[in-house]
């Protein structure tokens, strides 16, 4: 029996104590919260790959987002959109440089990489304010384009030849998808847009403990290093949400 | 008293302040230079993801504006999935230092993601089940449905 004991003691099992993972409890209920928050974007995206998969035409997304600020009617596709992509990669360089310098308690370094992913965060928001406003100028909200009866040309600028040459298209589908695409591209980046505003709230705060030393009193940036997961996440839906809605 | 059990006094740890538990993988560096060597190659390992993911991004756009209309689209579908796990392997096992954890820590993390095959595969494979019953199918023809009203 004590034979038995000492080999337990002696083993490398986990005896309480300390972190498994050698993880903190914070940071992994961090990521088991962003493990959901996956699947929450993972059903809106999936939910939105099977209406498309149902629906016989579907806008182009060449033909949806071609407009830049200040260049009036000009076909820019993708253009707009790719600078957004640029401004969150590039906030989240500076959200992992900000973590980086919290593990060698750099306070200096946090607060100015900070700094920066806000600003970042913040011109992110400003882009999708002005493409929500541009696309509702265009006509398109929340429930917009049911009149099954108003006329294809309502519709058409949204749609390829191919599409538009489609029987079901005048038959009423092309007016339905074009409703289900923009309920979901509403829902969707709206989803998204909200996950950016709350982050930047945090890394606000973040900022505030950073510059009155909370976090140098506590002997560790874990706090910085938490927000700095989240913000990574949103990072990481974006480029989800850029291909699903963008690109295919 | 057996020693199986840990005879140091944790319970404070878990009965206060949880972030004194914290002991990422990062936090030995914490008081050290930050200008020296092996700092600074951690922060060229970002700045080189940083560049990966610009150029996979600037790909994807370049095939999105020129090529997705001439080629099949299940062969660009193909491309931009790839290019997007790609992108997220990157930004989920450096940005979010993944890649450094426990090994464990990992797996418990990316295991509940399986369930994405089966969630992907039998909603698409749903809608367009769907589409082909509307297509097929003379009461769930939208051009009879419109006519009929």
């Amino acid at each position: 029996m004590a034979q038995a004991t000492a080999t337990t003691a002696d083993s490398k099992l986990w005896g309480g104590g300390r972190s498994p993972f050698n993880v903190s409890y914070g940071k992994m209920m961090m990521w088991f919260f962003l493990l959901s928050d996956t699947f929450t974007f993972g059903a809106f995206l999936i939910s939105y790959g099977t209406n498309r998969f149902f629906s016989a035409v579907w806008p182009d997304p060449n033909k949806v987002f071609k407009a830049f600020p200040m260049m009036g009617h000009m076909s820019l596709p993708l253009l707009f959109v790719s600078i957004m992509t640029f401004i969150l990669i590039m906030s989240s360089v500076t959200m992992v440089l900000a973590v980086h310098a919290g593990h060698y308690g750099d306070r200096k370094g946090v607060i100015k990489w900070l700094l920066f992913t806000i600003v970042g965060g913040i011109c992110f928001l400003s882009c999708q304010a002005w493409e929500w406003t541009h696309l509702h100028s265009e006509g398109a909200w929340w429930g917009s384009f049911t009149d099954f009866s108003a006329p294809a040309s309502s519709i058409e600028h949204f749609f390829r030849a191919k599409a538009i040459s489609n029987p079901a298209f005048a038959a009423g589908a092309g007016m339905q998808a074009t409703h289900d695409f923009y309920n979901f591209f509403f829902t969707i980046t709206g989803f998204h847009g909200a996950h950016v505003a709350s982050g930047v709230v945090l890394l606000i705060i973040a900022l505030v403990n950073s510059v009155n030393g909370t976090y140098d009193r506590r002997g560790h940036y874990e706090m910085v290093e938490k927000i700095g997961l989240y913000w990574h996440f949103v990072d990481l839906v974006w480029v989800f949400v850029f291909t699903c809605f963008y690109l295919l | 008293m057996s020693h199986t059990h840990n005879d140091h006094n944790t319970q404070h740890f878990y009965e206060g302040d949880q972030s004194k538990l914290y002991s990422g993988v990062m936090n030995p560096h914490f008081g050290h230079d930050i200008t020296a060597p092996d700092s600074k190659k951690q922060v060229g390992r970002i700045w080189k993801v940083f560049w990966i993911l610009l150029v996979v991004t600037i790909v994807e756009v370049i095939l999105g504006m020129f090529f997705s209309h001439h080629l099949p689209e299940g062969l660009v579908a193909f491309f931009f999935l790839t290019l997007t796990l790609l992108k997220a392997a990157y930004i989920v096992s450096v940005f979010m230092h993944l890649g450094d954890e426990r090994r464990n820590f990992l797996i418990t993390v990316l295991i509940p993601l399986v369930l994405f095959i089966w969630f992907i595969i039998a909603f698409l494979a749903d809608g367009d089940f769907w589409l082909h019953m509307n297509s097929t199918s003379p009461t769930r023809d939208v051009a009879a449905i419109v006519s009929i009203k």
